[in-house]
């Protein structure tokens, strides 16, 4: 059995916005880029039964996630015309607020970036193993469901 | 001769990350021994994976296999 590593994909905690404006800077280089997509995923404080969410709290199958990830990924580049993709999901405790998801996609003309971006955020949130725990303001929780 | 099996999410929360199951043939015959072991996970959505993909029918198991119960994702 091969166990090949994969790219990673998790960040601990949230994702800065300093991190992401880096991420943009440095295409700056790729000329033959004429177009960005960014997908941004941010904590939203549901409320369910009058308790309102400060955090989700993030898990994974680490192993199985990238595998699946890096499947995504060279489906995603063989069926559009990107120059280049990253990814990047937050594991562990991110607030109200904050971002736990960046899809980035780049291609020369915006239709494949944009229609590359969606495809790889709704295969983000069907296929990877990945769980949110809804933490509550007085310490309660209930795990997430995606809507699909 | 017994089988490991990790669980996550919500199952984690209820059994434990890393749950020891007595040896079964297949994911079908693990399922029936699971439901008696946890019989809290009787009423609990969750698909099994087998060497980290899920599984889409009966699956055959040995001690080598790497065993995973997922409860739905909700990553993102």
């Amino acid at each position: 059995m091969t166990d090949k590593k994969h790219k990673q994909i998790f960040v601990k905690g949230a994702i800065g916005s300093s991190f992401i404006a880096d991420s943009i800077q440095k295409h700056s280089t790729k000329t033959t880029i004429g177009a960005h997509s960014i997908f941004l995923g941010q904590v939203r404080s549901d409320s369910r039964d009058d308790r309102k969410v400060v955090a989700i709290d993030y898990t994974t199958y680490e192993e199985m996630a990238l595998e699946k990830m890096h499947e995504i990924r060279e489906g995603i580049f063989a069926k559009y015309p990107l120059t280049c993709m990253h990814i990047y999901h937050s594991l562990g405790t991110v607030a109200a607020g904050e971002i736990c998801l960046f899809v980035f996609t780049s291609a020369v003309h915006r239709k494949e970036a944009i229609d590359a971006c969606e495809e790889v955020v709704e295969l983000i949130k069907k296929e990877l193993p990945i769980w949110g725990k809804e933490v509550f303001e007085d310490d309660t929780h209930q795990w997430k469901i995606n809507n699909v | 001769m017994q089988l490991k099996v990790q669980a996550f999410g919500l199952l984690a929360e209820i059994v434990g990350n890393n749950i020891i199951v007595d040896k079964q043939t297949d994911t079908d015959s693990l399922k029936k021994q699971l439901a008696v072991q946890f019989p809290s996970l009787v009423d609990i959505k969750y698909a099994i994976a087998v060497d980290k993909k899920i599984i889409a029918g009966n699956t055959l198991i040995n001690e080598a296999s790497i065993i995973a119960l997922l409860p739905p994702f909700s990553g993102g």
